[in-house]
C-alpha cells in the first residue's frame, strides 16, 4: 500500500486542555527570531507558586474551564530544563496529587517540552525523562544545518552558534523519542537555507518536521517568491527522493489554498483562552504569549492570578473569537483562505488598539507563495503516484484529515 | 452613521451615564472650540447634545449653545438658562436621588444597586409623571450572581406597577423594562457609531467616560505605549480618527450580535474595563440586560391579559442569563 506520511496526530486528537508552566524566562539562547523580548534571568517561579497553582488547577476539578478528559502540562521558558529540578518536583506533586485526589487526569496526563536540546543530556534531565517516560512529548528544536541554525540560534553572550551543542543530543533524542518531531522557524534571513535544512533534518533521523514562518511583520519585498522557489525545490527533493513515505514537512498539507466559507469555517485558529499559562510571580494567561515577556508594545493581558483564580471576564473575549469577526476583508474574500494561520499573541500585539480581535496579515504574502508551492507539490506528487498505479490505493487509505489548531 | 455630537461643556459637566465623573475642577470649554464644535456638528449633520455642569456658565455661552438645535443634559433643578425658553421634549436632567420634582420630559436616575434596591418604592412613584424614567446603575460591575434573584425580585415589584398604570390607559416609560417591549432590533449606546463626544480639551471620545479615564491617567487601553498616548479618536482640527472602528458595531460583537436583549445599553466603557474588549460583555452586563429582558416578558405578557398590545413583538421564552453559556448554540 502507498502511504504518505501525515503529521503525527496530537495527543488526545489535541482536545485535552494545555496548562502550561513558565518555570523561567531564562535562556541559553539569543535566538534572533525569538519573539520572548523581556527574556530575563530573574523571574525563575519559586516551588510555592507552582504548589499553589497545582491545588488552584485541581481544586477546580468540575469547574467547565477545566473539565476536559486530559491534560498536558506543559513546561516553558525560556528554557525550561534550566529548572529541571523546579520541574522535578511539580512532576512529582502533580502525579501524587492526581492519585490522592482520585482525580479524573490519573492517567491521563502528559508532560510536555519544548527544548533548545543544550542540556538534554545532562544526568538530572535524564533522570526526569527515565522517570516519566510514559508520559512524555518533548521535541528538540534544531532550525536545519549548521549554517541555518547558527544564523538565528545563538548564544546570548558570545552570540556563537548552538547547532554543534544541540545536534550532539540529536540521537539519544530520538532513542528516547523515535516519532519525535523538530519545530523550524523561518524567519526573512532564513528563507535561502530551507531546502537543506529539511532534508538534514531528515538525514538527522528526524522523521518531522514542524515547520513555520514567524508571524511577526520582518518580510522584506521579494520573500514571497524565494520562499516559494525554495518550497519547490524541496518539493523536488521530497518527491523524487521518496521522502514523503516516511517523513514529513508540515509546509505541505492537503488542507490547504481553499477559499473558506464564512459559516462553516469560521472557527478560530488558536486556543488561546482554552489553554491557562502561570508565570512566576502567579499571574495566569490565556497563552503565554500574552504574558509580558512575549510583548513589545502592550500590557500583559494577565486574567487572573494562583491566590484570586480565573476572573472570568478576562477571557471572554478569547472564548468568542471567530475567524470571520478578526480578519479583515481581504483574508475574507481570499480564494486561498485555508491554512492561513495567526497567532492570537501577535495579533493583540500588532493591534491598533486594545484588542484580540484585529487579525495581523504579515504573513499574507508567504502564505499564498506556500500555497503555490503546495499546489505544486500535491501535483507532482499525483500525478507520480498515478504513473505508477498508487493514486487510488493512497486515496483510499489516506487518513482523514482535521484542520491543524495552533 | 453618526447622528449625536455629545458636547461636554466643562469637566465637572454632569455625569448620566454608567460612568461617575470625578472630575472635581472646573474647565470650561472655551468659545472658540464650542463655536469649532458646533460648526463639526453642523457640516456633519449631528444633532448636539451639550452635557451641563451644575453652575452658570458666562453670558457669553448662551448666544452661542442656542445658535443651533440642541438637547441639554444637566444636573437636576440645575436648568441652564441660555434666554431660551422653548425647551426640547429630548432635554434631559439627570439626578443621583429620588427627586421630588421633574421639570424636563426625561429624567436619567443614577444609583448603585443597592440604593435602588433601597430606593424601590420611591422609583414606582415617578413612573406615574408621564415622563421617561432612565435608571442607570452605577455598580455594574459590583454586581454579582448572588444578587440575581433580588434584581428579579424587584423588577417583578415594578412591573406591578407599571401594569397598573397601563391598565388606567397610561403608557409609563422605564428604560428596564417597557423599551423592550417597543424594539424589534438592538437599540444601545452605540458610542462612536452613532454619537461622538467632545471634550472640553477639543478632543474626540467615544464617550464621556473615555475623557474621565484619560482625565483621571487611568489605565489607558486604546493606544498602548504610543507616544500620543491618549483615549481621544480625533479631535476638531484633524476630524475624526476612529482606530478600528469596526469593532463598534453590533456585527462585530459575537456575543451581542445575535443577542435579544435589545434595550442593552451594551457599554462599550464597561466592556473595556472588564472584559479589555471593547466589543466583548461582561458577564455582569449580560446578566443583568437578560433579567431586564425576561421581566419585560413578563410584563409584556401581563399586559396582554388585559387587551391587545404590541402584536408584533415577540419575546421568546429562553433558559439562560448569559449568552456566552450558551455561546456554542448561539
Amino acid at each position: 500500500m502507498t502511504k504518505i506520511k501525515d503529521s503525527n496526530e496530537p495527543w488526545k486528537g489535541g482536545m485535552a486542555k494545555n496548562i502550561t508552566f513558565i518555570v523561567t524566562k531564562d535562556c541559553q539562547l539569543a535566538c534572533k527570531y525569538c519573539y520572548l523580548v523581556g527574556k530575563n534571568v530573574k523571574e525563575r517561579m519559586p516551588w510555592e507558586v507552582a504548589k499553589t497553582f497545582i491545588d488552584y488547577v485541581l481544586d477546580h476539578e468540575t469547574d467547565p474551564d477545566f473539565a476536559y478528559e486530559s491534560v498536558v502540562w506543559d513546561f516553558i521558558g525560556g528554557e525550561p530544563f534550566l529548572e529541571i529540578e523546579l520541574i522535578d518536583k511539580i512532576c512529582d506533586y502533580i502525579k501524587t496529587e492526581l492519585f490522592r485526589r482520585n482525580h479524573h487526569w490519573f492517567n491521563s496526563y502528559r508532560f510536555s517540552f519544548s527544548t533548545n536540546g543544550i542540556n538534554y543530556h545532562e544526568k538530572a534531565v535524564q533522570d526526569f525523562i527515565k522517570k516519566n517516560r510514559e508520559h512524555l512529548s518533548i521535541g528538540i528544536t534544531i532550525d536545519g544545518t549548521e549554517k541555518k541554525h547558527d544564523l538565528n540560534r545563538v548564544y546570548k553572550i558570545t552570540e556563537k552558534g548552538s547547532y554543534k551543542d544541540v545536534v550532539k543530543n540529536i540521537p539519544l533524542w530520538l532513542e528516547q523519542f523515535p516519532f519525535g518531531g523538530t519545530k523550524v522557524t523561518i524567519s526573512s534571513a532564513d528563507i535561502p537555507y530551507i531546502t537543506e535544512s529539511v532534508l538534514h533534518l531528515y538525514g538527522l533521523g528526524i522523521h518531522e518536521v514542524n515547520i513555520n514562518v514567524v508571524f511577526e511583520d520582518v518580510w522584506q519585498e521579494g520573500d514571497d517568491l524565494k520562499f516559494e522557489e525554495q518550497l519547490m525545490q524541496l518539493a523536488d527533493a521530497i518527491i523524487d527522493g521518496g521522502y514523503y513515505q516516511d517523513y514529513s514537512c508540515s509546509f505541505f498539507s492537503e488542507l490547504i489554498g481553499k477559499p473558506m466559507d464564512p459559516e462553516r469555517d469560521n472557527q478560530n485558529w488558536c486556543g488561546a483562552g482554552k489553554m491557562l499559562s502561570v508565570d512566576a510571580a502567579g499571574n495566569l494567561y490565556p497563552c503565554t504569549r500574552f504574558a509580558q515577556y512575549s510583548l513589545r508594545d502592550k500590557d500583559a493581558w494577565i486574567i487572573g492570578n494562583i491566590k484570586d483564580g480565573i476572573d472570568k471576564n478576562k477571557i471572554r473575549s478569547f472564548l468568542t473569537l471567530d475567524r470571520v469577526t478578526q480578519s479583515p476583508q481581504k483574508c475574507l474574500e481570499c480564494e486561498v483562505a485555508s491554512g492561513c494561520a495567526w497567532c492570537q499573541g501577535e495579533n493583540y500585539d500588532a493591534a491598533q488598539t486594545h484588542t484580540v480581535f484585529q487579525r495581523a496579515t504579515a504573513i499574507c504574502l508567504m502564505h499564498k507563495a506556500r500555497v503555490r508551492a503546495n499546489n505544486y507539490y500535491w501535483n507532482k506528487l499525483y500525478r507520480k503516484l498515478e504513473l505508477e498505479d498508487l493514486r487510488e490505493q493512497y486515496e483510499a487509505n489516506k487518513r482523514e484529515v482535521k484542520p491543524e489548531i495552533c | 452613521m453618526l447622528q449625536y455630537l455629545v458636547i461636554i461643556l466643562d469637566d465637572t459637566s454632569v455625569a448620566y451615564c454608567h460612568a461617575d465623573n470625578p472630575l472635581e475642577e472646573r474647565n470650561l470649554m472655551p468659545l472658540e472650540t464650542l463655536k469649532k464644535g458646533i460648526l463639526f456638528g453642523m457640516k456633519q449633520n449631528l444633532m448636539i447634545q451639550y452635557v451641563f455642569p451644575d453652575y452658570a456658565l458666562p453670558e457669553e455661552y448662551a448666544s452661542i449653545i442656542e445658535s443651533i438645535d440642541n438637547v441639554k443634559i444637566y444636573p437636576i433643578g440645575k436648568k441652564p438658562d441660555t434666554g431660551l425658553n422653548d425647551e426640547s421634549e429630548a432635554d434631559v436632567e439627570v439626578a443621583m436621588d429620588i427627586p421630588e420634582n421633574v421639570d424636563a420630559q426625561n429624567l436619567v436616575l443614577r444609583l448603585s444597586f443597592s440604593e435602588m434596591l433601597k430606593q424601590k418604592d420611591e422609583i414606582v412613584k415617578l413612573f406615574a409623571q408621564g415622563k421617561r424614567i432612565n435608571l442607570c446603575i452605577t455598580d455594574v460591575e459590583q454586581f454579582a450572581d448572588e444578587q440575581i434573584e433580588a434584581y428579579k425580585q424587584v423588577l417583578n415589584e415594578w412591573n406591578t406597577a407599571l401594569l397598573d398604570l397601563y391598565k388606567q390607559g397610561q403608557s409609563p416609560q422605564f428604560n428596564l423594562l417597557t423599551d423592550r417591549m417597543m424594539l424589534e432590533k438592538m437599540h444601545n449606546c452605540e458610542a462612536g457609531v452613532s454619537n461622538i463626544t467632545l471634550a472640553p480639551n477639543g478632543k474626540f471620545y467615544l464617550c464621556p467616560a473615555f475623557y474621565y479615564d484619560e482625565r483621571m491617567q487611568v489605565f489607558n487601553q486604546m493606544n498602548h505605549h504610543q507616544p500620543s498616548s491618549d483615549n481621544s479618536v480625533g479631535d476638531l482640527e484633524k476630524g475624526l480618527d476612529i482606530p478600528n472602528p469596526q469593532l463598534l458595531k453590533l456585527n462585530y460583537a459575537p456575543l451581542c450580535r445575535k443577542c435579544d436583549a435589545y434595550q442593552c445599553r451594551r457599554c462599550l466603557w464597561l466592556n473595556r474595563k472588564l472584559t479589555w474588549d471593547l466589543n466583548t460583555p461582561s458577564h455582569q452586563q449580560c446578566v443583568m440586560a437578560h433579567i431586564e429582558r425576561n421581566a419585560s416578558r413578563d410584563l409584556l405578557n401581563d399586559i396582554r391579559k388585559v387587551g391587545e398590545f404590541m402584536p408584533e413583538i415577540n419575546i421568546k421564552e429562553i433558559d439562560y442569563l448569559d449568552p456566552f453559556d450558551v455561546r456554542k448554540e448561539f
